[in-house]
This record gives structure tokens, sequence and C-alpha cells, in this order.
């Protein structure tokens, strides 16, 4: 269950963590390992790397049911950028670029896709690579067999007799409605391409067209993957990758201190552990820039939150400085209420600021002297809590009153999200916009954890998604931030750095959005 | 006598029943099932229904409970609603393990307390007391968890002689755990051994305090005679019964240490079979669990009978 990269699910058990008591500010962590915050990876040593050499990776298990099949909800994630490709892939700015598709056209408009493969691409297994091995993967993930999270993103476009191939090496998507981001949407990690025909047995054999080879996989447990020589790019600097299974935090920091793995995958240090971990002297910290972003969903469904106004009035109730500060020690970007991150090629600058009258006097025409409801928080993500706790602080200055109350991890995400009027969770950042608009605001969506429904903000995704003209697809999706933000769809305080740890072995790490860096990383020479 | 053992062993299986029970009840009431916990966030309903109707979970929850009892009294646990293996090969292979963890804090842990109980009841209000009976108070009061992480900080990272955790998995082989078991093994044992060594210090003080022992001493038998043939079995006596309830609360200690660990045994497999629902695998380490516990009350009994001349020489109803 990847459920800390989609929304998270409850599989782990955490360690309540005190970061809300940290003992130091995070910037002074990272400036103590010489950071400067300007990419989307700091702190992480880079320069040389020795050709060869094996890193050992700690990664939290999904369940004994995990599986290498991309397309699954099971899937053990750190293992499937390493194994395979997609047609295109996200760059730290957003763009669109190659993997297994050299070029891509959309037609005027903006119902047909034509993808170029690469030539010469081979499977670990030597069979080559072809245009039905694509036209298989995505029929695959749209199989309501599959259970695939992303069905729900490609299904309103695509179905499995939509995608032909007039030769070997073309691929063309004929769509069901215009959609201009179209290939943004093949960059999810579920869309990894797989071989034709291998449905049954990718969950085992982890056959893929990427840089490293499976060498051994078992599910919640350890694994390793070896450097494919065949690699159609660059090739890796590492040998290999062993992979470890640890379900505690708090032991997969311990197994990083005690030097017995080189890297936390997946893991949010809180900022005692930060420290702690930048204080040893075989391991330090690393940040990625606003790589998790916190919203607070209300729910609109809910008699507390139908209304907009209430919405509007929490939006302008909190300090998001303050609350920004107190949260993760300034460590990050405040938002102002807006889901879309400002990294984002299509961002808009705008939101709804703190303004406590406004917000009184928005209560009051209701009816309201004072709000009281409660806020949901759970140990899952160290964050949550803290958040929640600041919130409640900052909103009493106008006069909403917030319980405080906690609840499971391992059944937060099946029984307080999408159920509660109000509680705070979190997602990686790294979705294309297109894919973050709709997947969590559009009506009826899988992942509309506030039950967002407006009719205006979906016809200007639809408008959005027809225009072939890019300077006015971005007016288009700006105009339906704004709609967003105005509607009190969205309570985003702000964007968090995750801060990971890393042995001081470890040279050129780097990750952004739902993208690892298999091919530089390495160990110091 | 016989009789009291056979009512004592209807006992021990009522007890077992009622474990079951009692954590088939405490399951069914978490929120969520294996079918919602599977699914995870992105379930549609219809895919959860399908799910529970794959998995056997749309039966009502006592049939559940009596279909799973029917089975396992064939001996047949079932298969695990995550991974879908057999539970009793998965269970199997986590108690192996924790069966090595377990055992050398039973050998280690008994043994150094005993002796360490006999030194401090021996010595009464001297140093050697003191300072046995101080540790015995900061091991019962510190939570198992603190001390291993303190383990873990002192000879993991200071000083690093063990492994912080054990990578390898489910399937690691003794080569695999034998580095790494002394560490979990040292946390247990500075629990469990803190309430024996206390009770044996104190049954060793009274027993030093009876007329039997005294005589023997009058009659000038060697030290070590008087301790090893009158003193200790009357001093066991008492203590048994505090090491068969550790020997059991070892099955619950065992979760917290082997999670921070990350130890593949019993502990581990119970907290991820409780995130999932994972009904029968925990069903399974029920039953284990409250057999360790029966069984280890039934043999200190057993053992007491043995080491109490009373009991086994019954005075003769005249």
């Amino acid at each position: 269950m990847d459920s800390r990269i989609e929304a998270p699910t409850g599989w782990l058990s955490r360690r309540t963590l005190l970061a809300g008591s940290a003992l130091l500010l995070a910037p002074a962590v990272l400036a103590a390992c010489g950071v400067s915050p300007s990419s989307s990876t700091t702190g992480a040593a880079s320069g040389a790397a020795r050709q060869g050499g094996t890193l050992r990776i700690a990664r939290p298990p999904a369940s004994k049911a995990e599986t290498l099949d991309p397309a699954s909800s099971l899937s053990a994630y750190e293992y499937l950028g390493a194994l395979y490709n997609r047609l295109v892939k996200l760059s730290a700015k957003g763009e669109l670029i190659p993997d297994l598709a050299e070029s891509w056209t959309l037609s005027a408009d903006a119902m047909s896709w034509t993808f170029v493969l690469r030539k010469g691409v081979t499977w670990h297994d030597g069979k080559p690579f072809t245009a039905q091995d694509v036209i298989f993967s995505i029929q695959h993930i749209l199989d309501p067999a599959t259970k695939s999270p992303q069905a729900g993103v490609l299904s309103p476009f695509v179905d499995g007799n939509s995608i032909k191939a007039p030769d070997a090496t073309t691929v063309v998507f004929a769509l069901k409605s215009p959609n201009a981001e179209f290939a943004s949407l093949l960059t999810g990690y579920n869309c990894y391409i797989i071989p034709a025909g291998s449905a049954a047995t990718i969950g085992a054999s982890g056959i893929g067209t990427g840089p490293f080879k499976l060498k051994s996989f078992t599910a919640a447990g350890p694994g390793s993957i070896v450097r494919n020589p065949n690699y159609f790019g660059d090739k890796p600097a590492l040998d290999g990758i062993e992979f470890s299974s640890i379900a505690d935090t708090q032991a997969r920091v311990n197994a990083l201190l005690a030097g017995q793995v080189d890297l936390v995958a997946q893991t949010n240090l809180d900022f005692a552990t930060a420290k702690t971990v930048s204080a040893s002297s075989v391991a330090t910290v690393s940040s990625v820039k606003n790589a998790q972003w916190y919203p607070v969903p209300m729910l609109n469904t809910s008699p507390e939150f139908k209304d907009p106004d209430i919405r509007r009035a929490f939006a302008h109730a909190y300090n998001p400085d303050e609350v920004f500060k107190l949260a993760v020690q300034g460590n990050g970007t405040v938002a102002h209420n807006n889901p879309v991150p400002p990294s984002e090629a299509y961002y808009l600058d705008y939101g709804l600021g703190y303004d406590p009258d406004k917000s009184k006097a928005l209560l009051k025409a209701k009816g309201f002297d004072h709000f009281d409801v409660p806020i949901y928080t759970s140990s899952y993500d160290p964050v949550l809590s803290p958040l929640a706790l600041a919130l409640q602080s900052s909103m009493k200055a106008a006069n909403i009153n917030l319980a405080v109350t906690n609840s499971p991890a391992d059944s937060y995400f099946t029984d307080v999200w999408m159920k509660k009027p109000l509680m705070t969770t979190y997602w990686y950042t790294g979705r294309p916009i297109d894919q973050l608009l709709n997947q969590i605001f559009r009506t009826g969506s899988s992942y509309n954890e506030t039950a967002y429904s407006n009719a205006t903000f979906d016809q200007t995704l639809d408008a959005a998604r027809a225009t072939v003209d890019a300077a006015k697809r971005k007016t288009l999706y700006q105009d339906a931030q704004k709609i967003l933000i105005d509607d009190g769809g969205s309570l985003t305080p702000f964007f968090s750095d995750r801060i990971t740890g890393l042995s001081k072995q470890v040279v050129n790490y780097s990750e952004h959005g739902f993208e690892f860096d298999y091919i530089n990383i390495g160990l110091r020479a | 006598m016989l009789t009291f053992f056979a009512k004592r062993l209807g006992w021990s299986v009522f007890t077992v029943l009622l474990a079951t029970v009692l954590v088939f009840s405490a399951i069914q009431s978490l929120p969520g099932d294996a079918a919602t916990q599977l699914l995870g966030q992105n379930a549609t309903p219809s895919a959860v229904a399908t799910m529970r109707q794959q998995l056997g979970l749309d039966e009502p929850p006592v049939s559940r409970f009596f279909t799973w009892l029917g089975s396992a009294l064939h001996g047949d646990f079932g298969n695990s609603l995550v991974g879908g293996g057999s539970v009793a090969r998965e269970v199997g292979s986590a108690l192996v393990n924790t069966s090595l963890l377990a055992g050398i804090t039973i050998v280690i842990g008994i043994l150094l307390s005993l002796v360490l109980g006999l030194v401090a009841g021996l010595t009464r209000d001297r140093w050697p007391d003191i300072s046995i009976s101080t540790l015995a108070l900061v091991g019962m009061s510190v939570p198992e968890f603190v001390v291993a992480t303190v383990l873990v900080l002192l000879f993991s990272i200071y000083i690093p002689i063990f492994p912080a955790v054990v990578i390898a998995g489910q399937n690691a082989s003794l080569a695999d755990l034998l580095p790494s078991v002394w560490l979990p093994a040292a946390a247990l044992i500075c629990v469990l051994a803190a309430y024996i060594i206390r009770m044996m210090r104190t049954s060793v003080i009274d027993v030093m305090e009876s007329e039997f022992v005294r005589t023997a001493i009058l009659k000038g038998n060697s030290t070590s005679r008087v301790v090893f043939k009158h003193l200790l079995p009357s001093a066991m006596l008492p203590t048994l019964n505090v090491i068969a309830m550790n020997i059991a609360w070892l099955v619950g200690g065992v979760v917290v240490v082997e999670s921070i660990f990350n130890y593949p045994g019993i502990g581990t497999l119970m907290i991820r079979s409780v995130q999932t629902r994972d009904l029968p695998t925990i069903l399974l380490i029920t039953v284990m669990s409250a057999l360790t516990y029966v069984v280890c009350n039934l043999l200190a009994d057993f053992a007491a009978f043995l080491l109490n001349p009373r009991l086994r020489y019954p005075r003769s109803s005249k």
C-alpha cells in the first residue's frame, strides 16, 4: 500500500513524533550541512561518484500483498523507477521530457496524441521493446481487475480500444475528449511500461527496460537490483541497490545511524530526529524542496462546510506565517490556500490571506458568534498534529474553536479521510497540474477529499484541456485556481520540505516529485 | 492430585478459547477490515464489496468465527487475507525466529536473575544487595522501548558492536539473526530479570530466617551445601510462579522490542497483521500466545508440586 505517495493510508506504525517540540529550526539543521536552499534537493553531497558499489536503501514495506506491478496500488514504490521506464517523465522544472518516447505530437483539436518510440530498446529478458508493450501497459492500467489508482485518471480519455500502433515504434492515442495535457498524465508512477502479456507475472518478475534489473524480491522483505548493462540511457554509477523493509520509522533511522543502510526512503524526519542524524558522524540530512503538500480538507458535503462563506471564513481565520513557523519551523513555502505548488509552470500567485475581522464578519452574517468543530489528526506523519495544534491556536482570534482529536494512524485514511468534516493530511507534490486539479478537486473524482463540486471550475478545466495554445491554456488553469481558492475549495497553509536521512558516503542523491535519480546516485570516490 | 491437574487443564483450554473470542471481537470492533486496509484510499465501494466477498468477509461475524474454530480444531488455520499464503507456515517461521530470541532471553535471563537474587538475598542490606536491588528497580521502572533505544545508541551507534536492526526479512537464516539477536535479548532480559531478582531475593531472605536452614547451619554444614540443598529448593518455589508469569509476559514485551529492532518474529508479524486486519494470522498468533501463557503456568504448578515436599507426600487422611 504505497500510501504515503498516493494519499496515505496508514500502513505503518509510527511512533508519535514530537515534531511540535522540535529542538531547533530546520534551516539551522540544513545550514549545518552546508545547504543553500536553491535546487529541489539540498544537503546531499554532489561530486564524483566512484564507478560501482552497492547502495543500501531502507524502505517502509507496503504489506504482504506488495507487488512489482507498477499499475497496482500495492506496488513497491522504490523499485519502480529503477526497473521500468514510462513514455515520458517530468523534469525538476515540471516540463515533460522523453523516456521511452523520443518525441510526441498532438492534433490541432487535442483529440489525438502520437508518440514516437525509441528504437533498439530491449527488455531485461532480451526481448525487443515495441509499441505493443505500450498498448498492453495502458490496457492493463485500465483493466478493472488491476484496481489501478491511475485508471480513474486515464479512463475519461482513453479505453482499451483507443490506442493503436501503426508500426512498431509509433503509438497513437485517440482520445474520447480533448486534452492538450494528456501526456502529462502518463508521468504518473503507475504508468511504467511493462512487457505485453505480463499482467500475471510482472508482480514477481519485475522485467522492465530500466537502468537496473531485478535480482531478488520478497514482498514486505528484502530485495536487490543490479545494473542493466543494456540500458538505453546513461549507465548508472552503482553496481546495484539492496533494499530492506523496515516498518518502524525510528528503526529505519537507527539502521542509518548504525551504518547498516545508506538511505532511508519515504521517511520525513521530524526535526528532533533530523538534528540527531545531522550530528552523526556517518549520516547527514538532505531536504527535498516543497516535497510535501499539507492541505486541511473541509468536507463540502458536511453540514459544517457546505456553505462557501464558512469555508472562506476558515481560509481567512488563521495566520499562515504563524502556522507555517509553528508546524514546520518555516521549512518550506507558505501557500495562502492555493494547492498548486509555486514551482509549477502554471502557478497563480494568488490566495486568501489572513483577515480575522473578515472571518468573523462572514461567520456573523451566517449567525455564528463562534464556530466549534473538531479537527482530526493522527501520528501518521510528524507534521499532522503540530499543524492541527497550530491552526487551533491561530484561529482562536477569529472565534473559531477547533477541538484537536487524535485518531489511530492505521485507520486514519479509511475512517477519517473523506468522512470527517475537518482533518489534516498530506500528499507528495509532483503531480502535473492537470492531474492535481482534476484528481483532487473535480466533481466526483476518486481523490476528491473535500467533496468539492463546482460546475464552473470543472468547465474551466475542460476548456483548458481542449486548448492547444499553451499561453491560453496557462490562463485557463490559472482561472481554475482562482475559482477554487475564492470558493473556499482549498485550505492549504503551506508546502513543506521533506527532510530525509542518508549516509555521508552517498553522492548525487536527487529527488523531485515522484522522480528519483537512479543514474547519478553513487558512493563517494 | 490427578483431579487437580485435570481441572487445571480444563481451565487452560477455556482460557485459550476465551482469548480467541476476545481477540476476534476486538479486531471486529476496529475500524476497517482487510478489504478496506488492502485497497486503501483509492477503493471504490464496489471494489471493497468484491474483495469482501473474495475474502469471505461478507458473512456475519459469529458464523465466521465458528467456521474458523471448526477448521482450527482440525489443525487448519486457513490462509492469510493479505499475502494469501498458509498462515501456519508464516506464523511458524516467525515463531522459530521469536523462539531463538525468547530462548536466549529466558536462559540467560533466568540464570542471571537467580544468581543475582541469591547474592542479594544472602548479602541483605550490604553493598552487593543494595546495588543489585537498585538495578532491579531501574529495570522495573524503565519501559522496554527506552531500554532498547538506549542499547542501540550505546552498542550500535556509539560503539558499533551489534547491528541496530535486522536487515534480512521474514526468511532470515540463523546466520543472519545470530549477530542481531543480542541487543533485543538484552532489552528483554533487563525487564524480565528485574521481577525475578526481586522475588528471589525476598524468598532467599525468608528461607534464611526459617528454622530448617538455621538448623542446617548450626549442624555445621558448609555454606554451599546449605544453599544448594536446603535453601534453593525452598526459595525457588515462590520464584517459579514469577518466572512463569514473566515468560508469559515476554509474549507482549517481544512485540515492542521486535518492532524496534525490525526483528522478523511473532511481534512484528502481529503488528503488521493488526494493521492489515489479517484475522487468520492474528487468531493463530493469539492461540500461540495463549498456549504459551497456560503452558507456562501449568509447568510452574507442576514444578511447584515437584519441589514442594508437602504436595508430594500429602498427609494420608486418617
